[in-house]
């Protein structure tokens, strides 16, 4: 039974989830009844399982959140800030209720009284008389309704018999919705007329529900005094149709009568019409239901990380066996290695886009976030998300969800500034935040930017300065300047606030995002605003990578990170001393990794240099040689290694070898500090 | 089995450093390789030798001599890697330890176990679960946990030549 239990709150964790970010974009579009429709069938399905798995608080409270959007469904209720309010408080106390050990507080007894009766109260005011006249509505215009056609032409002695037409008329009106075209050019010259003779006849457009012995019956009595025509024109309401109804009237108006024939024809244009609607709707509803039934299953993420290491295994050994293929060169077993790469390299892609997810499932989380927020710091804040739908390894999301958090805080508490400040500044008072996601060659870059007061780089020079982090004569550049505040204990706020600075800084985003091989970087203009630059790996286990060689160790090198590769004769690596080396007629400052990693003289006539970017700029790396490209499991080097930064993990190559993956931004950061401190 | 049913096995393997012998209770040995291809790891500590592939997955070796203060392994036939499971802060990782031969795996009976000498060591009793005397041979039965999860090498002992080594093992005795 636990089991099950744990298997509702797992699944009513995601509903939930679902449910807020529903509520969050019917904000946006109260009036969108799909979002409507949504939200209720969340509700429904929290409120069915939960009474299943014995949850019978949620039960009771879910059901009377169900009656709210069910009211709002039918149109007795609108979608407004106040019934927002309550329903946000009401999931986050929905998720409160899927823990029973919170059940025993008296506290949350009482906040769960409360929201009942606030979410109570939201059914009392919606007016009953307009429910059931809505009611009464919806039901008419249910299944079964066809348009007919009468033609009612009484005889002219028909008044003999004590009949008025004028009621039969009426009573045909009382059986639906009608259009009555009352033609009167029989009418003779009033010297000719017969007061006791009718000329009238009528032409009718009736929707009813009942059939056509209903319409007979009322003329039952006349038959014999009338000629009666009783035709079907549609199996739908053509009084619905607005160009329908206009076109008939106009032809009532112009000739005398409409006739069958021209009706039909009209009836078949707006039931041609009719139809494609209906299709539309059909097809969306299809579309919703994909979008909401896409068919997929739940698998535990434990599955997935041994998925994954499997192919990681995978195309280590198919890696061999290309090697294997090649050393004997048999030709069938050279076609089973080449298909067996391109499947390995297909399973490998796709086995990496399972556990990719968009970036979106944790933006709902951020957009909660800053409507709370800008709500408790009494700011007009706009948050617009964009490329919500780029795609990123499900660790790296969840360990980005804390930095960046962080971040918004921050911009939300000392970034966007007061309406009124803002308009005195000459900006809109509203403020924006705007966290951007795209690709970028084999990364993903995430910003968030404001367009707040931005960051003061005197300001921050100061408290530098005062908390001796640089001396009062260190000239730093713009950029330098910003990049201070993601030292550890600096924090610009002049004042910790409940939102921010609580003494969690910038250090700890940027050690977090570290963590996950990311890198961010700050740009900000005083008075305009403030950007912050998250650069992200697609994923964590696997990177296509150059195999170089120094000495007999092989290396991998990120082909992400590099630009070009040159062969250097060996003499001109060794004889400069300011290791400098021109390369397509620009000096490009080199480390030969021989020297550094402290590994004896080559004894090759040329060497190859791969030219790397390092911070907008470009650093060769000498090599022994390059082998090629090569496709990289990245496996951890272990606790004994953690020190070791310049090399970010170690791969094992075709013939059972190990190759350590390099950091070149490690490298070339931890050589060019050295070279600083020696030269000094 | 699980760690407790190991402990209670009184078997350890015995291995040469040198001309020294130590031993490591079974339980933390996970399996003997023969000496393999180590991939040097740059700018690491002189201990660390480097990573092996095993199995597939990525081993760490440590050569043990340079650990306990010796001259840096050299490598000849009987030259091991013996793959320990250790304890480091909660977790268990494996690692390689280098060892110049593997001997043999001894049943001790604990009550025959010395008490690790606390005066006159050059090994920090930490590391020293106890001593046991086989044949007039004294073999030190080492705590893998705490020897090769301590990124220390000078928490092992201070430098001392070769000579004194011997001179200093009978005194033990």
């Amino acid at each position: 039974m636990d089991n099950f239990k744990k298997k509702f709150i797992e699944e009513a964790t995601d509903l939930i989830e679902g449910l807020e970010k529903s509520l969050l974009a019917l904000e946006e579009n109260p009036d969108d009844p799909t979002l409507i429709q949504q939200v209720f069938r969340v509700m429904h399905t929290l409120k069915g399982n939960s009474g299943m798995f014995g949850f019978d608080l949620i039960d009771r409270f879910t059901h009377d959140l169900e009656t709210v959007y069910d009211l709002i469904r039918n149109g007795s209720l609108r979608v407004n800030r106040q019934v927002l309010d309550v329903t946000l408080a009401a999931v986050d106390h929905l998720k409160l209720l899927l823990n029973e050990d919170n059940y025993s507080d008296k506290e949350f007894i009482h906040t769960h009284e409360q929201l009942t009766k606030r979410v109570a109260s939201l059914i009392d005011g919606s007016h009953p008389a307009e429910q059931t006249s809505n009611a009464y509505r919806s039901n008419e215009s249910a299944v079964g309704e066809c348009t007919y056609y009468i033609l009612f032409e009484p005889r002219k002695e028909i008044f003999a018999n004590g009949t008025n037409p004028l009621y039969l008329i009426d009573e045909v009106a009382s059986l639906g919705n009608s259009l009555v075209f009352a033609h009167v050019n029989r009418v003779p010259n009033l010297k000719d007329i017969n007061p006791e003779s009718c000329y009238t006849y009528w032409e009718i457009i009736l929707v009813t529900k009942e059939g056509t012995n209903a319409i007979n019956d009322v003329f039952i009595f006349v038959e014999d005094e009338s000629s009666l025509d009783i035709q079907k024109l549609a199996d739908l309401n053509l009084l619905e149709d607005p160009t329908f109804v206009a076109e008939s009237k106009r032809i009532a108006a112009e000739k005398e009568d409409i006739g069958y024939n021209m009706l039909q024809s009209l009836a078949e244009k707006a039931i041609k019409q009719q139809q494609q609607k209906q299709a539309d709707i059909i097809k969306r509803e299809k579309i919703t239901v994909k979008d909401t039934t896409i068919s997929s299953i739940r698998v535990s993420s434990e599955k997935l990380d041994i998925l994954m290491n499997l192919v990681s295994e995978l195309v280590t050994t198919q890696a061999r066996l290309s090697l294997f293929a090649e050393q004997n060169t048999i030709p069938g077993l050279t076609a089973i290695a080449e298909n067996v790469q391109k499947l390995s390299r297909q399973l490998r892609d796709t086995a990496f886009s399972i556990v990719l997810i968009p970036i979106e499932n944790m933006l709902t989380r951020f957009q909660r976030l800053v409507r709370d927020l800008s709500n408790e710091l009494r700011k007009d804040v706009v948050f617009i998300t964009e490329g919500s739908d780029t795609e990123l390894d499900k660790t790296i999301i969840e360990s980005l969800a804390d930095p960046l958090m962080h971040i918004l805080r921050n911009s939300l508490d000392h970034g966007i500034e007061d309406a009124e400040v803002r308009q005195k500044m000459g900006k809109p008072r509203q403020g924006k935040i705007i966290l951007k996601a795209f690709y970028s060659g084999a990364n993903v870059l995430i910003q968030v930017s404001d367009d707040g007061a931005g960051i003061d780089p005197e300001l921050i020079r100061e408290k530098a300065i005062a908390k001796g982090i640089i001396t009062a004569d260190r000239k730093l550049s713009h950029r330098e300047t910003l990049d201070l505040v993601f030292l550890p204990g600096f924090s610009t706020a002049k004042k910790v606030t409940d939102v921010s600075g609580r003494g969690v800084g910038m250090d700890v985003v940027r050690r977090k995002i570290a963590d996950i091989r990311g890198e961010v970087e700050i740009d900000s203009e005083k008075g305009v605003g403030t950007t912050i630059t998250i650069k992200l790996p697609l994923t964590l286990s696997i990177i296509d990578g150059l195999l170089v060689k120094i000495d007999d160790t092989h290396y991998v090198v990120p082909l992400s990170a590099i630009d070009k590769i040159y062969a250097v004769p060996t003499k001109e690596i060794y004889e400069k001393y300011n290791n400098v080396v021109i390369l397509d007629g620009r000096q490009v400052s080199f480390f030969n990794l021989r020297e550094e990693f402290n590994v004896g003289n080559v004894d090759s006539e040329f060497m190859q240099v791969v030219v790397v970017n390092y911070e907008e700029k470009r650093v060769g790396l000498v090599v022994d040689h390059v082998v090629g490209e090569y496709q990289a499991v990245l496996k951890p080097l272990g606790k004994h290694y953690k020190s070791q930064e310049m090399v970010s993990g170690a791969t094992i190559l075709g013939d059972g070898t190990v190759a350590l993956v390099v950091d070149t931004n490690k490298i070339i950061k931890q050589f060019a500090n050295k070279e600083v401190k020696t030269s000094k | 089995m699980n760690q407790e049913n190991l402990s209670r096995i009184n078997s350890y393997l015995s291995f040469k450093l040198g001309e020294e012998e130590f031993a490591a209770h079974v339980g933390k040995v996970l399996n003997i390789l023969e000496m393999t291809k180590i991939t040097e790891v740059p700018k690491a500590p002189e201990y660390m030798k480097g990573v092996i592939n095993l199995r597939g997955t990525v081993l760490p070796v440590i050569d043990t001599r340079i650990k306990f203060g010796m001259s840096p392994t050299v490598y000849t036939t009987n030259t091991c890697i013996i793959v320990l499971d250790i304890e480091m802060d909660g977790e268990s990782i494996h690692v390689g330890a280098l060892v110049d031969s593997v001997q043999a795996v001894l049943e001790l009976d604990e009550n025959t176990l010395l008490p690790a000498p606390s005066i006159g060591s050059k090994y920090k009793s930490e590391f020293i679960e106890g001593v046991a005397n086989i044949d007039d041979r004294f073999i030190m039965i080492l705590n893998m946990d705490s020897v090769f999860s301590s990124d220390e090498l000078s928490s092992m002992k201070v430098k001392a030549d070769e000579t004194e080594k011997t001179s200093e093992i009978e005194e033990i005795g």
